[in-house]
């Protein structure tokens, strides 16, 4: 945009409180949800603050958030906002891969998730679900916190990795994945380069990730033909343009950041919609007299019977929009633009916010109360715990076919109650993946 | 009563579970760039696929098919 267009637009409102060098650094740190809340509050639909040096313009309300998640990479950048993840995913994958590139990758991604593969996580979902209840007894008290971070990392790897490197998982492994979770926490977003222990572990572990990954794949290069219905299959017969096969380290790298994408969003949400049944009664009984009815007759747990579940459905969505995992999206801007009159200069970085748009009062009378019942809103863009637009969260059938397979297998066999007072189930704002505060403890006895 | 099939395009991100439900109907296809995206077949299908149709537009994860009633 030329200055002189430039210069006839407004500026976006600032929020209070900024202080020199950090801006609103601290007050983000401590509860960035509510803190959005507040910029939104203060200032409306553009509100801009400072993280740190680097000004970012929160979006909210529908058509803000319509025009953020509709506009292509060119001109609002993925990429750029989330370079965070360069060292974890590696070297030229997704946000560090060129623009052509990147987009083959990510389609390739998606092919894990097409309709066939579906049918194959399914199955392999629902016998990991039930190998995890067989030694629960008749009762007992769990923290579902720590068994759904477990349930879902067994999922994640025998979908991705096989069935072969699933029941071989090693502590190793375990211990590899979380250097590379710690090193993607808030800090990484300023500097992920910065000289700091956590990210010397990080590198380490992607260095030995890669290591283990690229023995699974010379194993199964060597037996060509055996068909294994998970992810790397799929990674590993994927092409660009030109032909050319994806490396180790691209392939590591799709692992890694499917593993990021899936995991602790769909481990947070799996507890929070336990721990909303175990308190949201009589809507858990609405859910339990509908497994009742489509599964109390022996029908297995399948892909095809997992389809349709609208109680349950409608349920889980409740908890989405209550407790997003994915509270907040970024891009970069790449060129100037015009938002209605308003001028968001290149450079800056934009916002929105899925916790403080589930809590507009437009959309969502009442929104602290829990309502699986509540009509849905007439757009598409003010309900968006899995985003939207062209890039709109991939996973979001299998997260649902995930949920969706659990409590249709959990529920019908076990009542859950609290072990602590209700008030002390909380969302925890201290990792950018939204979960209950720990332990999240809960009793269950087997139904007569 | 006819049946008329609309595609959101900017929505498709090719799970293909269209083309698992009626491939009579749909086919997805690769693109330049980006995601594979659902080809209609049939705009027009015949009343004995209904079903079919109606299943591929209400599991669709991406709510990218309409399905209208042509008068």
């Amino acid at each position: 945009m030329s200055e002189h267009a430039a210069a006839a637009l407004k500026l976006p409102p600032r929020v209070s409180g900024e202080k020199p060098e950090i801006g609103h650094m601290e007050e983000f740190g401590v509860n960035f949800a509510r803190f959005l809340m507040r910029c939104n509050a203060e200032c409306g639909e553009l509100a801009e603050f400072n993280m740190g040096g680097q000004q970012t313009v929160l979006m909210s309300g529908p058509e803000a958030q319509e025009a953020f998640l509709k506009t292509l990479d060119l001109k609002l950048s993925r990429a750029a906002a989330y370079q965070a993840t360069v060292p974890v995913f590696g070297k030229g994958v997704i946000f560090d891969a060129p623009p052509e590139k990147m987009k083959t990758q990510l389609k390739i991604q998606v092919d894990a998730l097409r309709y066939q593969n579906m049918k194959s996580y399914s199955t392999i979902i629902s016998k990991e679900v039930e190998d995890w209840v067989a030694s629960w007894g008749d009762e007992g008290e769990l923290d579902f916190l720590d068994e759904f971070l477990r349930l879902t990392l067994n999922t994640a790897t025998h979908c991705l990795l096989g069935a072969d490197f699933r029941y071989q998982l090693t502590d190793e492994f375990r211990e590899l994945y979380h250097a590379l979770e710690k090193g993607l926490q808030a800090i990484a977003f300023v500097d992920p380069y910065m000289q700091q222990p956590i990210f010397d572990a990080r590198d380490k572990a992607r260095e030995r990730l890669q290591e283990l990954i690229g023995g699974i794949i010379a194993e199964r290069r060597a037996n060509d033909g055996v068909a294994y219905g998970d992810a790397l299959e799929t990674f590993m017969a994927g092409t660009y343009a030109d032909g050319s096969h994806l490396d180790d380290n691209e392939i590591t790298g799709l692992v890694i950041a499917t593993m990021f994408a899936g995991h602790h969003t769909s481990s947070g949400t799996a507890t929070w919609t336990l721990t909303e049944l175990a308190r949201q009664q009589p809507y858990a009984d609405e859910v339990l007299q509908e497994l009742q009815a489509l599964f109390g007759d022996g029908t297995p747990i399948t892909f095809e019977s997992l389809r349709e579940i609208p109680r349950l459905e409608r349920f889980i969505e409740e908890v989405l929009r209550l407790h997003p995992p994915l509270i907040l999206l970024m891009r970069r801007v790449i060129e100037d633009i015009d938002y209605n009159g308003t001028l968001i200069a290149a450079g800056k970085t934009v916002a929105i916010s899925t916790f403080g748009s589930h809590r507009n009062t437009d959309y969502f009378p009442d929104p602290e109360r829990f309502d699986p019942h509540r009509p849905k809103p007439d757009t598409l863009f003010a309900y968006i715990p899995f985003g939207g637009g062209p890039h709109k969260c991939a996973g979001n059938a299998f997260a649902m076919m995930q949920l969706k397979a659990i409590f249709a297998a959990l529920l019908p066999r076990y009542e859950f109650e609290l072990v602590d007072p209700d008030e002390s189930y909380q969302d925890d704002f201290s990792a950018m993946v939204l979960k209950p505060s720990g332990p999240c403890r809960l009793r269950y006895r087997k139904r007569c | 009563m006819a049946m008329k099939i609309l595609v959101d395009l900017a929505l498709c991100q090719g799970h293909s579970v269209c083309l698992g439900e009626a491939p009579e109907v749909f086919d997805v296809v690769d693109q330049d760039e980006g995601y594979p995206q659902v080809k209609v077949l049939l705009e027009n299908p015949p009343e004995a696929l209904r079903e079919k149709v109606m299943n591929a537009a209400r599991y669709c994860p991406n709510n990218v098919i309409t399905v209208l009633e042509d008068q």
